[in-house]
């Protein structure tokens, strides 16, 4: 645990407090108490000024409540006895009144899991004031060239705990910070972007995601038709993050089973042990995972390891519920809490100095499934988007909406980056993604986007 | 504290960032249950919070206190998957102090937690100010001193039984299994009530409830080496409204259509890709409106507060377009309207107390205003004309500050009450899509793709087979230009969703739009497949 003097969100002793105190007034066969607790803080700004900045604390408790196979929920902010106790009352006589669920496995006893601390000081103790300098280096640095800056700093801190009637109780606290920055020519006509996600403030550099979305701003500035077509692409970090984040849902069995995923193996069953992707490709998740830990338990409090879901393009895992393992004689296995792919040693100049004649992307928006069946998506090229030849960057070029298969993609990487934790869509502090940046052989820009 | 602040002088408030008008008084109840008033002791909170935030020094502030309760049943085939209630509770407080927000909110109701929020906003918000270079002021909004208002609904669906309503969903889903080469089918029924006062220092309180619901039934088809599998989903609407409106939809009887269209999805053509007329069903349509005309006609977007994440929009500047951008052609009116009945934005005021109202957004194809709120309407009054808000503020809950939402966005029917076949009638080779598919639009609400549900060709005049693999891209302002015929009233229906994201912290608003049937020339067809 790092030192810290203020905590937000519930302390272990607490949290089992307030579990005990719901387990005491239960009567159903089993209960599960599920506690969310801590704190939001944010700052936004758009047109160069604060526009808007707040806090905000959460405490949430859910009651799970089971009779026989019959399951129901009630989740309750209020923390008083009477309130808890109408929860529990609520959540029985849901239960007793809902159909049965044949799925349903009984609650878990106690479990062993892997020791992670997700949560830094230098996020918690994150003040108002703080969050204002930082949002002002990318004021200065915007108007330093005239233009418009437009940011959110995200800050999320506390705890998460489950406990059961069958004595499990885990206990997880962590923090998250994210930091985005947009920054606009007056005239509208160009658009840099640049952002940093973490669980540690500490690796958040204010000063380098100012330069870096001037620097986009700047570059992108006077930008030129190019036609839509397949182009080699070369993906920085957090395009890619943007990308493959849609893929994580695909790694389910049951669906891979059930014949409704990419996964699924025509004729029944999956494609566990295939070769899908290209060599140099491997997919793991690690709750551990420094500056993007996540909690080791799932809500039912199933430990979550670390997992190797594809190795060396070949898929290696897939995700089991409790039920399903039964089922397929396996063990259960949730799904990845984060997103960490393989890389190499390859700068951006590299990719770029290798390229003949291919589009460099900055990030993605909008980003859709198309068809799962083949895993492709849609979505559209955003802040800052350059046409390669010969090994050089040529113009900045205009947007374009992508029609793409992941699945494709994977088997074209040519080259790949030291992978890093990056920034989502959203710029609000999300699942971690750690991933590199990519050359690939082809990347389909189906039609011109005319937005910056 | 509670008493320092005594009902007088509460009414007596004026925020210095805007005037307030001549009161509106009590609203009349606009269901049909009487709309519930305040509760003694949150109308006590209300007004200890914006007392103390006065104290703090805010020139402006608004409280909401609000509870939210969800609960939700979920099912695939023979069995439930989840059966949920949940109820969140606290208080949210915006101050403005020298121009600049701050925004604080707090599960913990208590006096003291209630004064120490309501300070930390002001505290917040004079931080800001220190380095905000540009003052914002509000623009004046009528006192509504006594407000009340609840969704028109006839049968609250809280007091339905979870029993009764996945006796329900089993029902549908037998339905769906009941038809050769369906495997799975998921459905489910949400229900919201949400209940919220708010009190601003203008000395408006209003009370609000709302009721809203969302059913959803989802069919998969599975072919029978495992090689292929397609859904249709029936693309229900969420709704305004009571248990009567599930009643209604006869999901039983009507998931046969749904099912059977699944199967036919599996061994329907796959499109051609090219140039195609399209007619778009309501319950298609209201999704394009949403994203491009709903997320391009809100003003924040066009003054740049968005540019960090949902976008800007091309709808600007604002003294370059309004009044001049041809959106459509001359029959084509859009309108944003708090009022529509059944609309999952409607409602009596907005957050920022600004009543319920209908305005042109398109008027005869040319764009005429943008949507409102009482920060931002001063930035175009000087060309509208208009110098009060729109009513466009939500908040999603407590922990949330108000900030631009679309109301309602709604395309206008043609005056002549054209039915779906006269529409369709006008194309000699075309695809007729339904429901609402993959959706994806850019930051600027240019280039968009839209697939769909079930996909019908148009020969002659007639709906002749099902095609598959079907979505359309097009660039806004000429897609709304190749409008070429719209639906009468009769044709007229909604489409909603409860989850429009937008803002940092992201926040969620229900919407529903409304719009006829309508045709649409030469539009771009791509094969998804």
């Amino acid at each position: 645990m790092q030192n810290t003097t203020t905590r937000h969100g519930l302390t272990a002793p607490e949290a089992r407090e307030l579990c005990d105190r719901v387990l005491r007034f239960a009567k159903a066969d089993h209960t599960r108490v599920n506690i969310e607790s801590g704190i939001r803080g944010f700052t936004r700004t758009a047109v160069n000024r604060v526009t808007t900045a707040g806090v905000a604390d959460s405490l949430s408790v859910t009651v799970t409540s089971v009779f026989g196979k019959r399951v129901a929920s009630v989740s309750t902010n209020r923390l008083d006895d009477a309130a808890l106790q109408r929860a529990v009352r609520d959540a029985e006589e849901l239960a007793k009144i809902s159909p049965e669920n044949p799925e349903y496995l009984p609650e878990l006893g106690e479990q062993q899991y892997v020791a992670v601390d997700g949560y830094y000081a230098s996020t918690g103790e994150l003040t108002t004031e703080t969050r204002a300098r930082a949002a002002r280096l990318g004021i200065q640095a915007a108007e330093a060239i005239k233009a418009s800056a437009s940011g959110f700093i995200d800050v999320q801190a506390g705890s998460t705990a489950v406990a059961t009637s069958n004595k499990l109780f885990a206990y997880y606290s962590r923090t998250g910070v994210a930091s985005t920055l947009t920054v606009r020519t007056p005239d509208g006509l160009s658009s840099g972007w640049a952002g940093d996600e973490g669980s540690d403030w500490n690796t958040i550099e204010s000063s380098r995601i100012a330069e870096d979305a001037v620097r986009k701003c700047q570059q992108w500035r006077g930008k030129t038709l190019l036609e839509p077509g397949k182009y080699e692409a070369v993906l920085e970090p957090a395009a890619v993050g943007m990308l493959l984040e849609n893929m994580m849902g695909a790694f389910d069995a049951r669906a891979a089973d059930e014949g409704r995923s990419f996964f699924s193996k025509p004729g029944g069953g999956n494609r566990l042990g295939e070769k899908l992707f290209d060599e140099k490709v491997s997919i793991l998740s690690d709750p551990a995972e420094k500056n993007a830990e996540t909690s080791p338990f799932t809500g039912a409090g199933l430990p979550v390891r670390r997992e190797v879901w594809v190795e060396k393009g070949v898929l290696k895992t897939l995700s089991y519920s409790r039920f399903w393992a039964e089922r397929q004689a396996t063990s259960a296995r949730p799904p990845a809490g984060n997103f960490i792919m393989s890389g190499g040693n390859a700068t951006l100049e590299d990719m770029i100095k290798e390229t003949k004649r291919g589009v460099l992307i900055t990030r993605f928006f909008y980003i859709r499934s198309l068809n799962p069946r083949i895993l492709s998506f849609t979505g559209l090229t955003r802040d800052g988007t350059f046409l390669i030849e010969n090994g050089r960057i040529q113009r900045p070029v205009n947007n374009f909406r992508f029609n793409q298969s992941l699945a494709a993609l994977l088997s074209s990487i040519e080259m790949m980056g030291r992978p890093g934790r990056v920034a989502n869509e959203a710029g609000s502090v999300g699942r971690p993604i750690v991933v590199p940046a990519l050359k690939v052989r082809e990347f389909n820009l189906a039609s011109i986007s005319d937005a910056v | 504290m509670q008493d320092r602040i005594g009902r007088r002088e509460f009414v007596k408030m004026t925020g210095a960032a805007g005037a307030v008008l001549a009161g509106a008084g009590v609203q009349p109840p606009a269901g049909q249950k009487p709309a519930p008033g305040p509760d003694a002791s949150e109308r006590d909170i209300v007004l200890l919070a914006l007392d103390a935030a006065k104290s703090a020094g805010a020139d402006y502030a608004d409280v909401r206190v609000v509870r939210v309760n969800n609960e939700s049943v979920s099912t695939r085939e023979r069995q439930i998957t989840n059966v949920g209630k949940s109820e969140t509770y606290g208080i949210g407080v915006r101050a403005l102090v020298r121009g600049a927000w701050g925004f604080a909110a707090t599960r913990d109701l208590a006096k003291e937690s209630v004064v120490r929020t309501a300070k930390e906003a002001a505290g917040i918000a004079a931080a800001n100010s220190k380095i905000n270079p540009v003052k914002t002021t509000l623009a004046p909004a009528v006192k509504t001193s006594d407000g009340r208002w609840m969704t028109p609904h006839q049968i609250d669906p809280f007091t339905i039984p979870i029993e009764e309503k996945a006796q329900l969903l089993f029902k549908t889903n037998e339905a769906a299994l009941g038809v050769r080469g369906v495997r799975f089918v998921n459905s489910s029924v949400s229900s919201v009530r949400d209940s919220r006062l708010l009190g601003t220092s203008d000395g408006s309180l209003i009370q609000q409830t709302f009721i809203r619901i969302a059913p959803s039934v989802n069919v998969t088809a599975v072919s029978a080496d495992n090689s292929d599998f397609q859904t249709r989903n029936a693309a229900l609407v969420p709704m305004g409204a009571g248990w009567e409106y599930v009643i209604g939809l006869d999901m039983p009887a009507n998931v046969l259509r749904w099912a059977e269209e699944a199967v036919m999805k599996l061994t329907a053509v796959s499109v051609t890709p090219g140039v195609w007329d399209v007619v778009l069903h309501p319950s298609h349509l209201w999704l394009t409106i949403h994203e491009s005309i709903g997320h391009s006609t809100e003003l924040d977007r066009a003054l740049g507060y968005e540019a960090n994440y949902a976008g800007t929009t091309f709808l600007a500047p604002p003294a370059k377009v309004l009044q001049k951008f041809k959106f459509g052609p001359e029959f084509m009116n859009v309108n944003g309207n708090r009022n529509e009945p059944g609309g999952c934005a409607t409602c009596g005021w907005d957050d920022e107390g600004v009543a319920a109202q209908s305005w042109p957004i398109v008027e005869k194809g040319i764009l005429v205003d943008y949507q409102t709120t009482r920060e931002l309407v001063g930035s175009i009054s000087e060309i509208t004309k208009i110098r009060e808000s729109h009513g466009c503020a939500y908040g999603q809950d407590w922990s949330s500050i108000p900030f631009p939402r679309m109301p309602n966005v709604s395309l206008m029917p043609n005056s002549r009450d054209l039915s779906e076949e006269d529409v369709i009638g006008d194309v000699q080779r075309g695809i007729y899509i339904e429901g609402d598919g993959s959706y994806s639009i850019d930051q600027q609400r240019y280039n968009f793709q839209f697939g769909g549900q079930a996909f019908w060709e148009i020969r002659d005049g007639r709906r002749v087979r099902m095609l598959r693999d079907v979505a359309y891209q097009a660039r806004t302002p000429e897609f709304w230009n190749s409008l070429a015929l719209i639906g009468g009233r009769r044709t007229y229906r909604l489409g909603a969703t409860f989850s429009d994201g937008k803002g940092q912290p992201s926040q969620l608003n229900a919407v529903s739009h409304g719009c006829p049937i309508a045709l649409f020339r030469n539009v771009n067809v791509i094969n998804t497949a």
